[in-house]
């Protein structure tokens, strides 16, 4: 993580103090009388129109002109999203995320697009979208240049049920994949507070990354209340449907528990259709929290749960469901999913159990199921060979490799 | 024949070597001892490719049992070894040499097409050797020592190299030759399948017939044509049921091609060395290098929240308060600004303008709930 402070201006582009540049002095003949720092213009007249602007603004028009924007790649309520690429080398795709400007926020930048761009600025990890560059185009609209991530997400394989199949091995890679980045997100305070299946991008490599910052903030000061009104409600964890306001990195890991869950049954685990039935939901394939299992819940400002108290679940009654990840991997989702987040798992201690150990491996990254439609091409390529024909033929480059020839096995 | 590797073609100039291949005196008679074919049934001719002079296995006995000797040709001086001879392969001595030759240099620059970057580099490096191997085997006089010696020197710098692409290219050879027969056996293993279903189709082909004349002959007069027809389209059924499988017959083969065919060079080189076992952490720890966390960390502004009810249900963490607040007061150390600006560790001047923006739009104290 980058951790080093602002350096405000890089010193090719710091402005020259009066009286230290002979050109400024030049120049401050004829402008800058109340002191203001101005750049020393050099002389021409197709250099003016950039030079007019502001050091700010022609920053910003040089970060702009490095990058084209190309086709809309999706819409949504908050940002439009376009695949771009690299103006220097057409072959670096990026994907571009245009901010909507929005009516309640006339004042300045929407506070997700300031959440994102706050944290996903500093941090840096193979796991987590890496934010390439910032611009506003026109009108002051904010342009964030992410890596362009063209395998779908997770939640595309989960519930392409029919054509995309896969096993303990390949959870356990995807599981590592989404543990390690919560776990780099907490190790750098900072709280992503909406983990779930769609958030979960696939690289082409395989790799998964943790995108959409709009409702991370940092950790919180003792005092200081948070909002309780985060997190996508299926994942949403019981402290927070409770309205807590000083919560800690614990939502976050019920927010894994539920993805891991959800990577085992193949569906949501807990599909509430409201906050209530959320609630229930919880409370009955879970457990009710109760001041036995959870000290001090019922005192919190919205605790509210069904009348009929449904004791916490065992081991074995998991086992039934999400055996498929055999009893070390159940073990570490029902300690995620302890209702009482300071007896909940933190993402450190996620990644030290024997789980990652155990049989069978994880799966490595260019093997994992990709989203079908790249699985028809590739069957689509592979009909289309002749039988008999070797791939040589199909090599691209065979055909344009001069010949050589090879005497040394004339004989 | 002699395996040998030719040791240097220098000395020999074009003129004497298309002298000594003259039809007439190489194919009947020994130039050196005017032996003809006439005398002696079983002559053969050898040359050494010091000079590529031919001469009877007689003479190369007589002239050179006794160690080294000067090549009996006119002019020529090149001391020749008994060991040296072998009988050519091809009847122009020009080609023998140039053959001989090139699998010198082939021997030496030996370099695949992976070994190169992009493909523009390794036509590039082709053609620098055919240059060198033309220089040696047609230059002009002053051109070929001139190539030799470069020759000689890469052999000698890059000998390791040399050694390793040569056994990657036995190995290369030896998947090829593997993955041709276990083609031609799935080959041969298609044609018998074909064989048989066509046998197959035959005979159930003749027992349609048959059966379609067992019912003719039951049925009455009027019943013929359907029942003819029935007859058809119980073949037309069959026949699709055939061609059916011989299309997933054939995605299985070409699924097998596919398979076989990646065992290429290139696959070969992909495989990386055995990963060691899975790492959670992903091979990265953070754990601070100037100052130690302990517990108990405590200040009177946090210690009146440590008890409080809301804290405490709604699990807030002071053990990642202290560690935070130890964090952040330790992140700017270590870190040279004066470094990062010439490096440019982490930060592009787009980030760092904004940041500048953000900053100086908000101010630093901007806190979200």
């Amino acid at each position: 993580m980058a951790v080093s402070p602002l350096v405000p201006y890089p010193s090719g582009a710091l402005p020259s103090r009066p009286g230290t540049s002979p050109l400024k002095l030049q120049a401050s003949a004829n402008a800058s009388l109340n002191g203001t720092p101005l750049l020393a213009r050099p002389a021409g007249h197709e250099i003016q129109g950039l030079m007019s602007l502001d050091l700010v603004e022609q920053m910003n028009e040089e970060e702009k002109r490095k990058y084209v924007k190309g086709k809309k790649l999706g819409e949504g309520t908050y940002a439009n999203v376009y695949l771009g690429h690299s103006r220097q080398d057409p072959a670096v795709l990026v994907a571009i995320k245009k901010i909507k400007v929005q009516k309640e926020y006339k004042d300045g930048l929407a506070p997700d697009a300031v959440r994102e761009l706050k944290h996903l600025q500093e941090l840096h990890h193979s796991n987590i979208i890496s934010l390439l560059s910032v611009f506003s185009s026109k009108d002051q609209n904010l342009n964030l240049v992410l890596e362009y991530l063209p395998l779908g997400d997770l939640e595309m394989l989960i519930r392409d049920v029919d054509r995309v199949r896969y096993g303990a091995a390949d959870i356990k890679a995807w599981m590592g994949m989404l543990t390690r980045a919560v776990w780099f997100c907490h190790d750098n305070y900072v709280l992503h507070r909406d983990i779930k299946p769609n958030n979960l991008l696939i690289a082409a490599d395989g790799e998964v990354k943790l995108a959409d910052f709009g409702l991370a903030r940092g950790f919180a000061d003792p005092g200081r209340k948070m909002t309780a009104n985060v997190i996508t409600r299926w994942y949403r964890p019981p402290e927070l449907l409770f309205g807590a306001r000083h919560y800690s990195g614990a939502v976050d890991v019920w927010s894994v528990g539920l993805v891991f869950a959800e990577l085992i049954i193949r569906a949501p685990f807990l599909p509430g259709n409201s906050e209530v039935e959320q609630i229930a939901l919880i409370c009955r394939q879970i457990g009710t929290p109760t001041e036995e299992n959870w000290p001090g819940v019922t005192q919190l400002k919205e605790y509210t749960v069904p009348s009929d108290t449904v004791a916490v679940w065992g081991k074995d009654a998991y086992m039934g469901r999400f055996g498929a990840v055999g009893a070390e991997g159940v073990d570490l989702l029902i300690k995620t999913l302890v209702l009482n987040p300071k007896k909940r798992i933190t993402a450190r201690e996620m990644l030290e159990h024997k789980w990652w150990r155990t049989d069978p491996k994880p799966t490595r990254k260019e093997e994992l199921p990709r989203k079908s439609s790249g699985a028809d091409e590739k069957m689509g390529s592979d009909l289309k060979r002749r039988p008999g024909m070797l791939d040589d033929e199909t090599n691209p480059r065979g055909a344009k490799v001069a010949r050589k020839l090879d005497f040394g096995a004339a004989k | 024949m002699l395996r040998k590797a030719p040791v240097g073609a220098r000395g020999m100039a074009p003129g004497t070597a298309s002298g000594a291949a003259l039809p007439l005196t190489t194919d009947d008679m020994c130039p050196v001892c005017k032996t003809i074919r006439y005398l002696n049934k079983d002559m053969e001719f050898l040359i050494n490719p010091e000079c590529y002079h031919s001469m009877c296995s007689n003479c190369v006995n007589r002239l050179f049992n006794d160690g080294p000797n000067q090549c009996p040709y006119a002019g020529c001086n090149r001391t020749l070894r008994r060991k040296g001879f072998r009988s050519a392969f091809f009847g122009d001595l020009t080609v023998e040499r140039e053959v001989d030759i090139r699998r010198r240099v082939a021997a030496v620059f030996n370099q695949a097409e992976d070994d190169f970057e992009t493909l523009r580099d390794y036509n590039n490096y082709l053609q620098m050797v055919e240059d060198l191997t033309f220089d040696l085997v047609s230059g002009a006089e002053g051109k070929r020592p001139a190539a030799e010696a470069q020759l000689q020197q890469w052999e000698a710098e890059h000998k390791a190299d040399i050694e390793r692409n040569r056994k990657a290219g036995r190995e290369a050879d030896e998947q090829a030759r593997r993955r041709l027969t276990a083609e031609r056996e799935a080959a041969r293993q298609r044609r018998i399948e074909a064989i048989k279903e066509a046998e197959d189709e035959k005979l159930e082909r003749a027992r349609s017939r048959e059966a379609e004349l067992d019912t003719l002959a039951q049925a009455p007069e009027g019943q013929r044509v359907q029942l003819k027809r029935r007859g058809q389209t119980n073949r037309a059924g069959g026949a699709t049921a055939s061609a059916v499988e011989t299309t997933v017959n054939t995605a299985i083969a070409a699924a097998d091609v596919g398979r076989l065919s990646i065992r290429g060079l290139k696959e070969k080189r992909k495989a990386p060395a055995p990963e060691g076992p899975y790492d959670p952490f992903g091979g990265s720890d953070f754990v601070p290098s100037r100052y130690k966390v302990g517990e108990g960390l405590a200040h009177p502004q946090v210690e009146k929240y440590r008890f409080d009810q809301q804290h405490i249900t709604g699990g807030y963490s002071f053990d990642d308060y202290t560690a935070r607040a130890m964090f952040e007061a330790f992140a700017g150390l270590g870190v040279f600004i004066e470094d990062e600006k010439e490096v440019g560790i982490g930060m592009s001047a787009g980030q760092v303008a904004t940041i500048g923006a953000g900053i100086a739009a908000v101010g630093d104290r901007m806190e979200l709930d």
